[in-house]
């Protein structure tokens, strides 16, 4: 299958951005992150002790509603929890995250948001990395499907995600921990251990090594969704330093 | 050095990376931090990285850090040479920008080399300065304040003060950083240092034509001034700026860095 | 620890402080020194709020409250209380729009349902209808001075408009309202019998009869399905749903007809003729948070954030699961859990879960979650068919 497409530091204003591109899904993102900023009409409501995290979900067609609103909820608590948001210069200051949904199919109301938020999430993690800010961890998600028959599918496309009878989103930091589930459907938890397996395994990669993540092999590395994130930062590092690595 | 080495936030860094000099203390630059492990046999330390970035280390000063990506926003520090725009001043400050859309500098009226009430520097909205960065504050909301003097000597050291004529152009934060190192190191070796030599193929080429000037500030902002040239001032410096920009947005390697000054003198018609 | 706390006391400092003052000043140290007590004290561990770690508070409810609504009901969980409202409009076919591209798209659905399992995609067709024509409309209103972070007549805050579309997404995933007993039907008269029986005032409609022409619809309820929060006190979404799986139950649409001289929709007044929302299932949710219990772990970065999963086995207990957080404990905690179970034959059927907000939660944790929320089910199935 063909995997997805992102690229770093495309936009120039931002401190750092990224798009992200899901060509089984469809969806694709474009994440612009600020960060430390402050945030000055509400500068009595931040948090004294760590850096507030701001999250918009824009959709490309229409204005904002009840489900972004139910979306950046859940990328804010997800993402807060992996900032480092005590780092020097953080405190008291904004970090501020806008997701763009630049294609693929709208989400409409009511439907569920969870077949989007894989996405949302690479491109806000990308964004964040590539804005410099101080991270715990990183992470990879990805989104499953249960069909009729029992199956599971990766990445459904907004057709297949229609018809299945149980979506899962799930997110593991680069460490194997879960860090967002989110399931719909029905389902029994077994079913549900067989899904979270094959999430782990696509975004881990099958192996997971346990002498740190640098030597991890190449062949499993590419393949995983850890690696993807891995190869993509790399990429933008090693064009950006092009000058200093050809010195060495 | 070994195989150069990418770090992603949570990654450790790898012992046998680690310079080995043990007379001086380990330091760690931005993007790193050391981390306990507790274990059945006391507590392990670990460097890990909290950003993405390129690990580099220096033998000499014994020191590990993190190059994360260039292009960044300014965020100033301590003894940064700034270059800062006046925004408008006020009894006892200058309100300079040094980054766009940030709450304005505070630079002294009287923190000019020699300055007193009467001899102060009269700046105007729009003039340049170049600035040391004296302190940044503690907290949300803490302003930024610059200074054109050295504290200890009260002199002006490395051309702080007043920028007049000449012309600014805006480059990447890591460009800028690039370029001070290179300045900064040029006398002893003329080599390619951080891979640039588009400032001293630029100096060898413009040399007949009077030379020119440039302050870099950390802030991606570079000065340029060729008041020498005469006529061909004006030339001269977009010619200039133009290499800067090219070099920075382009990552140009050394080779095509000789190359884009030859040729954009060249389209110029400065150098034949 | 809580005496390094008293200096802002001008009486001379002495060494205690009453629990309500420690509990505001130190939350966390509170909070954990109740879960987890010194061994010697042979206390058990215990909330602060006197719970267990998966007792739920105590939940009533009640049904019709609201005497203007189709179908109301009030649920009260702890400190937390939500009424709900149903209120059912009635939606003209000739109003929709894209009436006739749906109807063309259903008949097809139709002519394939009788090949494939017909069940099935009569679910299918129910949730692209009430999906389509947005047919369940839930609201949940959090500025009534539910809680002191909310004004009354504010904007609807990001939390309230999140928690609707909770619940509209879970209406939707569950199917729990039928389709069918929101359509209004026609059965146009069958011009060879002429026998029609005719009901009260002069109203000649048959729906029962077979044959003839095809009946169609005419009509939908939309059902107006508002929450207010009246008191606050965490977990709105267990309360939020609870009073809403209430109040469906409790709604009573009146029986309605197309009135073919009129060309209007009319409504019997007859309290006898009502009818009530057959509901798939009884979903019902169960929230908890994950209190970790090391109190400096945001702040003394030298702690590695977790090695591979073997730590969580090996760790000693540093974070405990509370069921049914309230307010006090949903400030302590970031990851939440929530999950909802439905039982079908017998069977556990979880109809969503989700996890976000931290780490220390993973798949043995979510099964005994599971397990809970089932005993958790029966205890709702009885509280609400009680009232």
């Amino acid at each position: 299958m063909v995997g997805p497409i992102a690229s770093l530091s495309q936009l120039n204003r931002a401190d750092g951005s990224a798009s992200y591109k899901c060509p089984a899904t469809g969806y694709s993102i474009l994440g612009a992150v600020n960060a430390p900023i402050e945030l000055p009409a509400r500068r009595d409501a931040l948090k004294p002790e760590e850096a507030t995290v701001e999250v918009f979900v824009k959709p490309g067609t229409t204005t904002a509603g009840v489900g972004e609103r139910y979306a950046e909820g859940i990328l804010r608590s997800a993402l807060g929890k992996i900032v480092l948001g005590r780092e020097k210069g953080f405190p008291r200051r904004g970090l501020v995250i806008t997701l763009t949904i630049v294609g693929g199919e709208n989400v409409e109301r009511g439907d569920s948001y969870l077949t989007i938020l894989p996405a949302l999430l690479h491109a806000a993690l990308l964004a964040m990395v590539s804005a410099s800010v101080p991270l715990s961890m990183t992470f990879s998600a990805t989104l499953l499907g249960v069909t009729k028959s029992g199956d599971i599918v990766r990445d459904p496309s907004p057709t297949a995600a229609k018809a299945a009878v149980s979506l899962h989103a799930f997110a593991f930091s680069s460490k194997n921990h879960l860090l967002l589930n989110e399931s719909v459907g029905r389902f029994e938890f077994d079913t549900w251990e067989l899904v979270r397996e094959r999430a782990l395994s696509i975004c881990q990669g099958a192996t997971t090594s346990t002498d740190g993540d640098v030597t991890m092999g190449e062949g499993t590395a590419s393949a995983s969704l850890n690696g993807f994130i891995r190869e993509t930062v790399e990429d933008q590092i090693y064009s950006d330093y092009a000058y200093k690595l050809d010195s060495i | 050095m070994s195989a150069p080495l990418v770090l992603l936030p949570s990654d450790e860094v790898p012992k046998d990376h680690l310079p080995t000099n043990s007379s001086n203390p380990l330091r760690l630059g931005p993007g790193l931090r050391i981390l306990s492990q507790p274990s059945s046999k006391g507590t392990n330390h670990v460097l890990t990285a909290t950003q993405a970035g390129l690990l580099t280390t220096d033998a000499k000063r014994n020191t590990v850090s993190l190059l994360s990506f260039p292009n960044r926003r300014y965020i100033p520090t301590v003894n940064d040479f700034v270059i800062a725009q006046i925004h408008h001043s006020s009894v006892d400050f200058f309100h300079c920008m040094v980054t766009p859309h940030t709450a304005h500098a505070l630079l002294g009226q009287l923190s000019f080399e020699g300055a007193s009430k009467k001899t102060r520097p009269m700046l105007k909205q729009g003039e340049l300065v170049y600035a040391r960065v004296q302190s940044v504050g503690l907290g949300a909301g803490a302003e930024v304040e610059l200074t054109c003097v050295n504290p200890a000597t009260g002199k002006a050291d490395g051309g702080l003060g007043p920028l007049t004529a000449g012309m600014v152009f805006d480059v990447s934060t890591g460009m800028a950083a690039r370029l001070i190192r290179a300045s900064s190191s040029s006398a002893e070796n003329t080599d390619a240092i951080d891979g640039l030599v588009v400032l001293s193929e630029l100096g060898k080429k413009l040399e007949s034509l009077g030379g020119f000037e440039i302050a870099v500030g950390r802030n991606g902002k570079v000065w340029v001034d060729c008041s020498n040239a005469a006529e061909s001032a004006v030339k001269v410096t977009i010619a200039i700026g133009r290499c800067l920009q090219e070099t920075d947005q382009q990552n140009l390697h050394t080779h095509d860095q000789k190359k884009l000054v030859t040729k954009i003198l060249r389209d110029m018609k400065l150098v034949s | 620890m809580a005496s390094t706390t008293t200096p802002s006391n001008p009486t001379p400092p002495s060494l205690s402080l009453p629990p309500s003052q420690f509990a505001r000043l130190q939350p966390h140290a509170y909070l954990l020194a109740h879960l987890s007590p010194p061994p010697a004290s042979n206390q058990p561990s215990i909330r602060a709020n006197g719970r267990a770690a998966s007792q739920f508070r105590v939940t009533s409810a009640n049904a019709g409250s609201l005497t203007h609504t189709n179908g109301s009901a009030v649920v009260r969980i702890g400190d937390t209380a939500a009424v709900c409202g149903v209120r059912a409009e009635i939606l003209h076919t000739k109003d929709i729009a894209s009436w006739s591209v749906l109807q063309a798209s259903s008949e097809q659905n139709f002519d394939k349902s009788n090949e494939a399992g017909v069940s099935e995609s009569q679910d299918e067709e129910d949730k692209g209808h009430i999906q389509d024509l947005n047919l369940l409309v839930p609201n949940l209103s959090l500025s009534t001075g539910c809680a002191p972070g909310f004004t009354p007549g504010a904007p609807p805050s990001a939390l309230a408009q999140s928690l609707s579309h909770q619940i509209l997404s879970l209406l939707h995933t569950t199917r729990l309202v039928k389709a069918d007993d929101l359509r209004i039907w026609y059965q146009p008269p069958n011009l060879d019998s002429e026998e029609f029986r005719n009901a009260g005032e002069g109203m000649d409609v048959d729906t029962e009869e077979s044959g003839g022409p095809e009946r169609e619809v005419k009509a939908f309820w939309v059902l107006y399905i508002d929450v207010m929060i009246i008191s606050l006190a965490g977990n709105p979404f267990d309360a939020a749903w609870a009073s809403v799986l209430a109040a469906l139950r409790d709604t009573k649409l009146p029986k309605a007809w197309w009135d073919a001289d009129n060309e209007t929709i009319l409504c019997s007044d007859d309290v006898a003729d009502v009818q009530r929302l057959s509901l798939r299932g009884l979903p019902v949710s169960s929230s908890f948070c994950s209190f970790e219990g090391d109190i400096a772990a945001g702040w003394r970065a030298v702690v590695i954030p977790d090695a591979e999963e073997q730590k969580q086995k090996k760790g000693a207990q540093q974070r405990w699961i509370l069921a049914d957080p309230d307010g006090y404990e949903e400030g302590l905690s970031q990851e939440r859990v929530s999950v909802v179970v439905d039982r079908e034959n017998g069977k556990t059927v979880i109809v969503k879960m989700e996890k976000h907000g931290g780490w220390t939660v993973d798949s043995d944790d979510l099964r005994h979650l599971v397990d809970v929320s089932a005993e958790r089910w029966d205890e709702m199935k009885r509280i609400l068919d009680q009232c």
